[in-house]
């Protein structure tokens, strides 16, 4: 109690550094991932690409992100048996920041593919199992959290085989697929609107100030759907069936009109990231923040300030800038095999499955959802090549970033709780 | 920094395939130049040429050797990868029967019997037409995996093959013309000469096989 009253003001501006740091690992790479798959098929370029993260990480943190943050905030570790110490929650947050931003800054920079979710997870379990106790671990919560992380690529790459399965039926093989694509492809529009809307109206507007029910969240989905299905194929009428150069790839008229799609299931991508991983920085933060602010008291009913959440899109932004693009271009020159039509399935899948669990609070990992995602495209025959080598190497990296972020965490939480007390 | 999403798409090992083709297609138009300069006894010429076909045969190695080692075990494939591992090896034969056929006659310095040599010509240029048409169908493959027009893939991928049986056929009946021409005059010159030409011709005939397989795998991948 004393500690926090003492150390206040110290405590919330380095709270806000670490979170800061958070959230500019997660623009700096994990952003890139999610934008990287658009920009190699040459849907976006890559300032588009930044643009479109920057607006829709940002709607998607602040529309649908609150189920996720709370989760992070408040799901893990129970904050009603940490009434009487205060400041060691404190200290773990601030720990957790630390310890998964350090590890994501390792790891980046010696290209492991590790995902932020799990580095913050494992980070927030460490220091709370063995810096407080066993049991201030709902290890329900993470039970159901971890089980979360072998679905999640499994059900993004079931949609996106059906959907690739879908396109290759409908549109590539058949007579005229021109013609078809003109046809089908606004109704891929009309699933990226619905989809999303559905998923954000259902769950709760209510810090908007808007309240709906089931029905009215429905009708207004569909509407939605409807409203970009039409501005997408406006955009779609203006495509002619001839090829066109861009950089050294080709493009055939099909694939002009799914790379418009693809800055649809971009715009959704940037959304459904920003709904479930901007919670990786920002729910710790607001951990510290509420139990600062209310001068040593868990709050478990406080509603989240404003600037924390732009702290966190800021960071994010700020990641995107200074290294992120960079990112962006390495994933997206690498990529090229992924065409328009590949690649909005892999997106949509992905999408569709971080914003399903973004509507349930759960914390999963955007890369390797996209990962599941990418490889049900490629079970699907529409790649010619996939290593599974590196799939191999990614699920090794989960498993190694739990006790890693575990490990950083509590060394953080101990040296912390020294520093202050 | 890299990604994981970057590193499990791999790089289509049709890529270096196609490149393959063309160094084929090259090394089998080069064939037909040198073939000239052999009949016209113009040996100078002639080893300059064999020096380019050399060069070919060169690169094709190299490009077989990028596309098996795009192969590793870790790669899931969208098509069986004996397939591709075959279609290489098929391929390979073309640029490397080019290079036996020139390095033979340069070693020799055979002379192509000027009664014989239309025909002769005739007969390579056609065996070039097929390694033509093959590589044509292998260039396909790739709008397979790109643009995967699956129903017009069929039928185009039917058109390029019957093309290709039908010059083989055409090629068929000319060896047939060239190998009577030969006997019709193969008295008149020394034995072991005669017995090396019908080999020349042999390998030409080689040449085309190879060619014409190479297109009859390519259709059974696109098929499956």
């Amino acid at each position: 109690m004393e500690v926090i009253i003492l150390y206040g003001p110290y405590l919330l501006i380095s709270g806000c550094v670490f979170g800061f740091f958070m959230a500019w690992g997660i623009g700096a790479n994990d952003v890139a991932n999610a934008m990287g798959t658009s920009v190699g098929a040459k849907a976006l370029t890559l300032s588009q690409a930044i643009l479109v993260a920057c607006i829709f990480e940002f709607a998607g943190a602040y529309l649908a992100g609150g189920e996720v943050t709370s989760t992070i905030r408040k799901g893990i570790i129970d904050p009603v048996l940490l009434a009487d110490s205060p400041d060691l929650l404190v200290f773990g947050m601030m720990a957790s920041l630390l310890a998964a931003g350090t590890w994501l800054l390792i790891a980046s920079f010696n290209g492991w593919p590790v995902s932020t979710t799990h580095s913050i997870v494992g980070a927030i379990v460490g220091f709370a199992a063995v810096g407080i106790s066993i049991d201030s671990v709902s290890w329900s919560k993470v039970g159901s959290i971890v089980s979360s992380w072998v679905v999640s690529p499994l059900v993004a790459g079931t949609f996106s085989f059906l959907i690739f399965r879908s396109v290759q039926t409908l549109i590539l093989n058949t007579n005229n697929p021109f013609d078809n694509a003109k046809k089908y492809v606004p109704g891929y529009m009309f699933l990226v609107g619905f989809v999303l809307s559905m998923v954000t109206l259902v769950k709760g507007l209510k810090h908007v100030g808007l309240s709906l029910n089931f029905q009215e969240s429905l009708t207004y989905s569909l509407m939605i759907g409807v409203g970009i299905a039409l501005v997408g194929s406006l955009f779609l009428r203006r495509i002619k069936n001839t090829r066109q150069q861009k950089g050294d790839v080709v493009f055939d008229g099909v694939e002009r009109v799914f790379a418009v799609l693809m800055v649809f299931t971009a715009c959704a991508m940037a959304f459904a990231h920003g709904s479930n991983d901007v919670a990786n920085a920002v729910g710790p933060l607001a951990a510290i923040v509420s139990v600062v602010q209310s001068g040593g008291e868990i709050a478990s009913k406080s509603i989240m300030p404003w600037w924390i959440l732009l702290l966190g899109g800021v960071g994010i932004v700020a990641g995107l800038a200074t290294l992120g693009y960079k990112v962006i271009e390495t994933v997206g020159r690498n990529i090229t095999e992924l065409t328009p039509s590949r690649g909005f399935a892999a997106e949509l899948a992905a999408a569709t499955t971080v914003v399903l669990a973004s509507g349930i609070g759960l914390p999963i990992s955007t890369t390797h959802t996209l990962v599941g995602a990418v490889l049900g495209v490629g079970l699907a025959r529409g790649l010619s090549a996939i290593d599974l080598g590196v799939v191999g190497k990614i699920i090794v990296s989960w498993m190694v970033t739990l006790p890693v972020g575990a490990g950083l965490s509590i060394l953080f939480f101990f040296s912390l709780k020294g520093i202050f007390s | 920094m890299r990604s994981g999403i970057a590193d499990i798409i791999k790089k289509s090992p049709f890529g270096p395939i196609q490149a393959h083709m063309i160094v084929s297609k090259a090394s089998a138009e080069e064939l037909i130049n040198f073939l000239q300069f052999a009949i016209d006894l113009n040996w100078d010429e002639a080893v300059q040429s064999r020096k380019l076909i050399s060069e070919l045969e060169n690169q094709a190695d190299a490009l077989k050797a990028e596309t098996r080692g795009l192969l590793t075990k870790s790669i899931f494939l969208a098509v069986p990868r004996e397939d591709i591992l075959d279609l290489i090896k098929l391929a390979d034969d073309i640029p490397n029967t080019v290079k036996d056929i020139s390095g033979l006659m340069i070693g020799r310095q055979m002379e192509i019997p000027k009664q014989i040599a239309p025909s002769f010509l005739l007969f390579a240029k056609e065996a070039a037409a097929i390694t033509d048409a093959a590589a044509e169908a292998v260039d396909y493959i790739d709008e397979l995996f790109q643009f995967s027009f699956g129903g017009n893939a069929a039928t185009k991928m039917q058109q390029l093959i019957e093309k290709l049986n039908s010059l083989e056929n055409k090629n068929d009946h000319s060896e047939i013309t060239l190998r009577a021409e030969l006997f019709a005059i193969e008295k008149d010159f020394p034995p072991i000469n005669i017995v090396f030409l019908y080999d020349i011709i042999n390998k030409i005939g080689e040449l085309s096989d190879r060619a014409e397989q190479v297109g009859h795998r390519i259709s059974l991948i696109a098929s499956r």
